[in-house]
């Protein structure tokens, strides 16, 4: 293609999608919400992820102490803990604190708790691992022991939700590539039709230049940037939607259950996921009108 | 030069549109392509701008091998073919104009001067008030002006005319192939299918005569003999 065929295609792709706004209208909101649903599930793999990666850097064991210790039992057991090579420091919490505590992180709806007494909850060390001790399997050899101990009777440590959490994201992951592919799959046909009634309705226009002596690239361009623009509309108006999706569940319960509150806010995708959108919208318009046009201009092989 | 080295059109089941044809036809020649429908005249014309692949043979145009030419190299030889068709082929929704135009603009040139040749053009062909009319709103002898203008557009070597007569009064088809003459003076071929005998007779130019797609006759008046 010369540089003088920009403007021709130009004026072609404006006039065919002037012509047919509403189908292109569509299949862009089509392909927009695909792509939300495929970003949503990058969204939630994203934030998920930050959350294990918090985890990760700040290890700690939760060993619930039996009810009944005394002062002096509490502080030996504390003094003997501490003595462990892997630990870097214990704190000790008390019934009072931890209702304290919990009644802080329900916040606004911290008044379901009214009624129960105050000391349902057990006192508990939160036991601090050294940085070199946090692989996985020393701090699950680490609690094991300390499941050993009297005076402890549950020991808990996040590895185990981060192992859970781990396969979540990992769920998360094949899902937003199964059900993505499957909802790409549709937009691609769905995308190939409508550049299909393009070329159809243009199909006296497509001979004429064909007999005039129009290179294929010159008649198959318009169509590509047709496709190429939908995607890239439909892709932009997803990014858009899943900020908006962002904002709403800022307000809403997950913060105020303090799940993502405790380790900062619900996080927007990064720039390289929406890149990614972007680009597989374009992808996906532009490949359906390419396979498209492969069908129709075989047929009319000029 | 555009030879033809028996060339042969087999449609199926086993349809035969050409039979071995033999030709040589010279730079800036005109010639009537006659012969009843169905004799192979469109068929000739379609092999000679590939809009249709020989089933044997050999067709050159100015050292060419046009079945050997790839999709780029048939959009090159379009661009050097002059097309009329008898149902003219034009847009609709577009002007005289922008249909003229556009023969340029695909081959690369710029809009100004694609559009400042197209409006040359009709000018010459006495459309200077016409050049914006969309073609339904022309008449058939005005619509047969803009097909010749469009095809004249790339300055082309040949001009292929299928039935360019067909829908005009005597009259007009007259004045169609007295620009035909005109063009011709420029060294364009021009090779004009017709099923009009008297229409090709009355020009005293090379008559090929086609049958059931055979050349049954070659008759070149300026050689006051048979063409061969």
């Amino acid at each position: 293609m010369k540089g003088s065929h920009f403007g021709l295609v130009g004026r072609r792709v404006c006039s065919s999608l002037w012509a047919r706004l509403w189908t292109h209208v569509l299949t862009a909101g089509t392909m927009a919400i695909a792509l939300f649903v495929f970003g949503a599930l990058m969204l939630a793999q994203e934030n998920l992820q930050n959350l294990l990666t918090g985890w990760g850097d700040q290890i700690q064991i939760n060993a619930y102490l039996e009810k009944g210790l005394g002062p002096e039992e509490v502080s030996l057991l504390r003094d003997k803990i501490q003595s462990f090579p892997e630990v870097e420091r214990v704190r000790h919490i008390s019934r009072e604190q931890a209702w304290k505590d919990f009644r802080a992180a329900l916040g606004a709806h911290s008044n379901v708790l009214e009624g129960l007494p105050e000391d349902v909850l057990p006192a508990s060390f939160e036991i601090f691992v050294k940085p070199t001790y946090r692989d996985g399997p020393i701090v699950e050899i680490l609690a094991n022991r300390l499941r050993k101990e009297k005076g402890l009777n549950i020991v808990e440590y996040p590895q185990e939700w981060v192992d859970r959490l781990s396969l979540v994201v990992l769920a998360l992951q094949w899902a937003k590539w199964v059900l993505g592919g499957i909802l790409f799959i549709a937009v691609f046909f769905i995308v190939r039709s409508t550049v299909g009634l393009a070329i159809l309705a243009q199909k006296d226009e497509i001979e004429v230049m064909q007999l005039l002596g129009a290179t294929e690239a010159l008649i198959q361009a318009p169509f590509v940037v047709e496709g190429l623009i939908q995607g890239f509309i439909g892709a932009g108006l997803s990014v858009l939607g899943l900020w908006f999706l962002v904002l709403f569940l800022r307000d809403q319960t997950l913060t105020s259950i303090g799940l993502f509150g405790s380790l900062g806010q619900l996080q927007f995708i990064d720039w390289r996921s929406i890149a990614l959108i972007l680009a597989l919208g374009s992808l996906l318009g532009a490949s359906g009108s390419v396979f498209s046009l492969r069908r129709f201009m075989k047929r009319w092989k000029g | 030069m555009i030879q033809l080295f028996h060339v042969s059109k087999i449609y199926p089941p086993n349809i035969a549109a050409l039979k071995d044809i033999n030709l040589q036809i010279a730079k800036g020649e005109l010639i009537f392509l006659a012969g009843p429908s169905g004799a192979g005249k469109t068929t000739l014309l379609k092999l000679l701008f590939r809009e249709e692949d020989p089933s044997q043979g050999q067709l050159i145009i100015y050292g060419k091998d046009v079945s050997k030419l790839n999709s780029r190299g048939v959009a090159r030889l379009r661009q050097q073919i002059g097309l009329v068709f008898q149902e003219f082929k034009f847009l609709p929704h577009m002007t005289a104009l922008d249909n003229v135009a556009l023969a340029a603009l695909v081959t690369g040139v710029t809009r100004r001067e694609s559009y400042t040749k197209a409006y040359q053009l009709l000018r010459d062909l006495g459309l200077r008030e016409k050049y914006d009319a969309r073609p339904p709103a022309l008449s058939g002898g005005e619509q047969q002006r803009v097909a010749i203008a469009r095809a004249l557009m790339n300055d082309p070597m040949v001009v292929l005319a299928d039935e360019p007569t067909g829908n005009l009064d005597a009259n007009l088809a007259d004045e169609t192939m007295r620009l035909f003459r005109k063009i011709r003076e420029r060294g364009t071929t021009i090779i004009v299918a017709s099923h009009d005998l008297d229409l090709s007779q009355r020009y005293g130019t090379r008559v090929i005569s086609l049958q059931e797609g055979d050349v049954v006759d070659d008759f070149s008046p300026l050689k006051e003999g048979r063409a061969g």
